[in-house]
């Protein structure tokens, strides 16, 4: 059954051309098909995934090599969410990418995608690990230099460069664990410590992968790409794979020096602010969003790395909640690029009377990312905070709390920017159905996720329950 | 009905029930809207008074980690949750007339009923976290009914989403600070934490920045002015006027009474009473000068702020219920100034005073209900706001007398600019270009009515509502002690005096100028305070002005650095690989010999690292 949630989408995605010379509405269906078999069997696992004994199973390889997968909470809890988004990207690009060229190309690297994603949270192989992460970034590559004009081809090269150099520093890593216990099982690697040199090798391949301060250079120059598929890489599941691998890895898997649970919420605390600040005086709305981005991720990374369960539930509901309403901001200023043709918000604005729709949910996500309550993101911006707080670093916290009154600033002159005062576009009208469809079903589930924390919290609790088991 | 502890979940979600319910009511049915945000309040009003006075707790499994979703209604949850049923409801009559022909009027209503749902939970929560939730979710709420107010309301609803929210989240590290050194989140748990280590005093400032900022206290005032511009009217009475006054004294006496050890003398007490004295004198001294009816009440709403953080924060008994009968008071009386502004402001088309002369004898009634509470915020002898005044005067005079002089100074302003704008509004000739004015229609003067007649009640029966209602409060020690009809004839003779000067004060400038309006210039134009109003006017004492400098010089360096990055991987990095492969390309040139070199240096290379011992 693992196997099938890896391998439908990843080997699948190779159909979608094939079909797309048969009828283009077959293609969109199957894609989505694609995507649906591997949600449905994860919601299957759900269940036996936060028990003692989580499916999963082992493939012993020649020269202590091995091929594996398991499904722990940690990772069917990525993967579904992953795989969720993905759902809703698809049924958005319905609308977005129906009148470009190449939508062949573009449904199979979306899907094989999140295939790839799949990979990456349920091996349990180092080297596996790596080939998933190398896939996810090739795909990645294409999706932004997705348009074809030079200069998108260039910042397409920019962000394989920058995410493949540092892969290729955290395979180093991989190969001097791999050196000194013979192994890339993960399951055997567990509790084991290894040097400070391999951690900071193998922290270069997350953070560039997460786009963290300085290795995020390449998230905002990728929002040339399709928006749907912006909001796949930089919102929902691209960023992610970094901060799951260091929630695998450091603190599941290896045991690592107690230096680092400063070093890396100090690191997160400099990529935050100032990531934060250039959010403040972007003008390009999706530029302002991607650096909201790397200023959130500075929050995911000091709730995984402070130390303590509290913090560390946060980060991992901060997971859920971020994919939830950054993908929907992301989808939002899709809408307005596609209606309005501009992304500079100087240029735009009084759009709420003509796409009422597009507007609240911006609203709503944007509260979310604030951490308003009754929106979901309230809670794991609270855990966070309380977690470092009682995990002894009160001054952490209070500078993540500057953090996030400047998201608090930088959101809203996003919104009134874009949607309030004198109307400065014509020809404006709200976006497709399927495209508003998708940003209110975020926008609603931003709230939901609020007001019904219990089950989300729950599902994070026991996650985090197994992984200290785990830790010890 | 069976009144058990599930019902304190009906009064948090019943507003919304009706909140959720209107946009189902058709656009077609005249006065739908009306009757539903109506029958809200009056349902509201109706659960609180059935469970009046019980004692009731209800707890739930919430998020995780410890966190549980409790509720407890007891004597000093119930009796706000009281005032605000009572006062909101009052309002929402008026709006329901005020707001009649407004296109938006139907998202109005419903933000209401959200934020009565908000404030109903965030009064009863018995666990901080489930009161943050509560209490930051009015965030949402408020931005929408400022931004709904006009055109350009959006940048005060940014303006007023910043700075509370900059409170809100001081608060979330607060409660962090103190679940983690207490031990609990529970707020029964936090019994008295002594103020003695350094984490313990940051906890009780970052509470206490959360409950002043929500209050309107200096240095979080500045939107509210703004607002009154921006907004529409109803927003100010009910949220500026009531809701957050309510809330944030009721927090502030949590953090004060229950949760720390808050002595008199001590530090605290003197950085709260400090806090309240520059607020008191600072927003007198700003309404004292405005030409606008909405905008002076609002510099109002902050300056009495000002003597309920003075009164509570001697943590003395009779500076503490001073300071919450005040906070009672206040509500009522500022409740129904900003609806006599409201009238004169449907009425007569506008609020700026200097087109405004002569409307009392056009709207007699408005003029009457204005006049009372007017006097009751003034501190007439035998108002409701005469002996909360008392009393908090009676407090500062024990903890120091430049606090009471403050005190008297803000007092003694609050005169003069009331009888100034009582004056230039409602009394002389009315305007010539004025077209004939009438009074305001019957449902909004009710409310104006009840709410002035509740000054006067509150005033013959303020030893009744202290003993009944106030005095619970304090914690035990203190409680037995007998405040009721405490007067002290020295210092309400010296108030009396003050109004007296004022009042002369103002027949010296009226006879100076010959305009009512006009009557307290000599002030603004005294030397000093001049400079000092000519500052205030270019918005230096405005921290959101000033912090927007900051924030914008610090962004503007991110982005450099971020652009310094950017170039670091577009610009630099480009050039290093391209003079190395121009390096490489020159070393190819073409020449066998030096290819053989190259080759045989290769070599020995490789023979190095394999036989050289590392």
């Amino acid at each position: 059954m693992l196997l099938m949630i890896v391998f439908i989408p990843l080997i699948g995605a190779f159909f979608l051309p094939a079909a797309g010379k048969i009828a283009s509405k077959f293609r969109n269906a199957l894609a989505f098909g694609l995507l649906l078999a591997p949600f449905a069997l994860l919601l299957i696992a759900l269940p036996t995934s936060t028990t003692a004994s989580p499916p999963g199973f082992n493939v012993s390889l020649p020269l202590g090599l091995n091929f594996g997968f398991l499904a722990d909470g940690l990772a069917v809890y990525m993967a579904l969410s992953s795989s969720f988004l993905g759902l809703i990207i698809v049924i958005y690009s319905w609308g977005y990418i129906a009148h470009s060229d190449n939508q062949n190309e573009y449904y199979l690297l979306v899907v094989l995608f999140i295939g790839a994603m799949m990979g990456i949270t349920l091996t349990t192989s180092l080297i596996f690990l790596y080939v998933f992460w190398e896939i996810s970034a090739v795909c990645c590559w294409r999706l932004i230099g997705f348009f074809r004009e030079k200069e998108y081809v260039r910042r397409a090269n920019k962000a394989f460069l920058i995410t493949a150099a540092g892969a290729l520093l955290m395979l180093i890593g991989f190969l001097m664990v791999y050196q000194q216990y013979g192994t890339t099982d993960l399951t055997q690697l567990k509790g084991k410590s290894i040097s400070s040199a391999a951690v900071l090798l193998i922290l270069f391949g997350i953070f560039s992968k997460s786009a963290t301060l300085p290795l995020h250079s390449w998230i905002a120059d990728a929002g040339i790409a399709p928006t749907p598929a912006t909001a796949l890489l930089h919102a929902a599941v691209l960023v992610k794979i970094g901060v799951y691998a260091y929630a695998r890895l450091f603190l599941v898997n290896f045991s690592i020096d107690a230096f680092w649970n400063t070093a890396v919420p100090v690191i997160a605390a400099v990529s935050m602010l100032l990531s934060a600040g250039a959010a403040i005086a972007e003008t390009n709305i999706k530029r302002i969003i991607a650096y909201s981005t790397v200023s959130q991720i500075g929050f995911i990374f000091l709730g995984l790395s402070v130390g303590g369960g509290q913090a560390l539930a946060g980060g991992v509901l901060y997971i859920l909640m971020h994919a939830i309403s950054k993908g929907g901001l992301f989808l939002c200023a899709g809408i307005v690029e596609h209606t309005c043709h501009t992304m500079d918000v100087r240029k735009l604005g009084g759009l709420y009377k003509t796409m009422p729709w597009t507007a609240a949910s911006f609203l709503i996500c944007a509260f979310s990312v604030m951490g308003i309550p009754p929106f979901g993101g309230f809670f794991s911006k609270y855990l966070v905070i309380s977690g470092t707080v009682s995990a002894g670093h009160p001054w952490i916290a209070a500078v993540f709390i500057l953090g996030a009154v400047m998201t608090v600033i930088y959101l809203a002159r996003a919104f009134i920017l874009v949607f309030m005062g004198e109307p400065k576009t014509h020809a404006i009208k709200e976006g497709s159905r399927t495209m508003v469809f998708s940003v209110a079903l975020l926008a609603g589930l931003s709230l939901l996720s609020g007001l019904l924390i219990y089950y989300p919290m729950h599902f994070v609790d026991s996650i985090v329950r197994q992984m200290a088991v785990t830790i010890k | 009905m069976n009144m058990n502890s599930t019902s304190l979940l009906y009064v948090i979600i019943l507003p919304s029930v009706f909140a959720v319910l209107m946009p189902l009511v058709p656009a077609r049915l005249k006065r739908a809207k009306e009757a539903v945000v109506l029958a809200g309040f009056a349902a509201n009003l109706a659960l609180v008074l059935a469970i009046y006075g019980k004692d009731l707790s209800f707890v739930s499994l919430w998020s995780g980690t410890g966190l549980e979703f409790s509720l407890k209604l007891y004597h000093f949850s119930g009796f706000i949750l009281l005032c605000a049923a009572l006062i909101t409801f009052l309002v929402v009559v008026y709006t329901t007339v005020f707001l009649k022909d407004k296109a938006y009027s139907k998202l109005f209503y419903v933000c209401l009923l959200f934020t009565l749902t908000l404030v109903n939970g965030a009064v009863l929560a018995n666990n901080l976290v489930v009161m943050l939730f509560f209490w930051e979710g009015i965030l949402a709420t408020m931005f929408v009914l400022i931004a709904l107010g006009g055109k350009n309301a959006y940048k005060t609803s940014v303006k007023a989403l910043v700075i509370a929210g900059l409170g809100d989240l001081c608060m979330m590290l607060g409660i962090g600070l103190i679940g983690w050194i207490s031990g609990t989140l529970s707020m029964d748990g936090i019994r008295r934490f002594p103020l003695s280590s350094p984490l313990a005093i940051s906890a009780f400032i970052l509470l206490l920045i959360g409950a002043v900022s929500k209050a309107g206290a200096m240095p979080f005032h500045t939107w509210i002015p703004d607002a009154a511009n921006d907004a529409p009217l109803p927003f100010m009475a009910f949220m500026p006027g009531t809701l957050e006054k309510l809330l944030g004294i009721y927090l502030l006496t949590r953090v004060c009474v229950d949760f720390f050890d808050f002595t008199p003398g001590s530090a605290m007490s003197l950085l709260l009473m400090s806090l309240g004295a520059v607020t008191i004198l600072f927003g007198v001294m700003m309404a004292l000068v405005q030409k606008d009816f909405k905008r002076l009440l609002s510099y109002h709403a902050v300056s009495q702020v000002g003597y309920m953080l003075l009164g509570i924060g001697t943590a003395l008994p009779v500076g503490i219920i001073g300071g919450l009968f005040h906070m009672l008071n206040n509500a009522v009386y500022k409740c129904c100034l900003f609806l006599t502004a409201g009238s004169v402001e449907r009425q007569a088309g506008t609020t700026d005073m200097h087109r405004l002369s002569g409307l009392g004898k056009q709207m007699p009634y408005t003029f009457g209900f204005f006049a009372i509470a007017a006097a009751s915020i003034a501190g007439f002898p035998l108002t409701n706001g005469f002996f909360s005044k008392e009393l908090i005067f009676d407090g500062a005079v024990e903890s120091g007398l430049l606090f009471y002089i403050i005190a008297l100074v803000g007092a003694f302003f609050t005169a003069v600019s009331f009888l100034k704008l009582g004056h230039a509004v409602f009394l002389g000739k009315p305007a010539a270009d004025m077209k004939p004015v009438k009074e305001a229609p019957a449902a909004m003067l009710i409310p104006m009515g009840l709410l002035s007649l509740a000054c006067l009640v509150l005033g013959f029966g303020q030893s009744a509502v202290i003993s009944n209602f106030l005095q619970p409060v304090l914690h035990e020690a203190a409680a037995g002690e007998h405040i009721g009809s405490h007067t002290n004839w020295l210092l309400a003779g010296i108030s009396v005096g003050v109004l007296t000067l004022a009042l002369i004060d103002h027949l010296y400038g009226f006879r100076k100028t010959g305009k009512g309006l006009e009557a307290a210039d000599h002030f603004h134009d005294a030397p000093g305070l001049r400079t000092v109003y000519k500052w205030a006017g270019k918005k230096l004492f405005d921290p959101y002005h000033l912090g927007g400098y900051f924030i914008r010089a610090f962004a503007a360096v991110s982005l450099r650095v971020n652009d310094g990055i950017n170039a670091f991987y577009d610009i630099y990095s480009v050039r290093f690989v391209g003079m190395l492969s121009g390096l490489v390309r020159k070393a190819h040139n073409g020449n066998q010999a030096r290819y053989v070199l190259w080759a045989v240096a290769g070599l020995a290379l490789v023979a190095a690292i394999f036989l050289l011992p590392l």
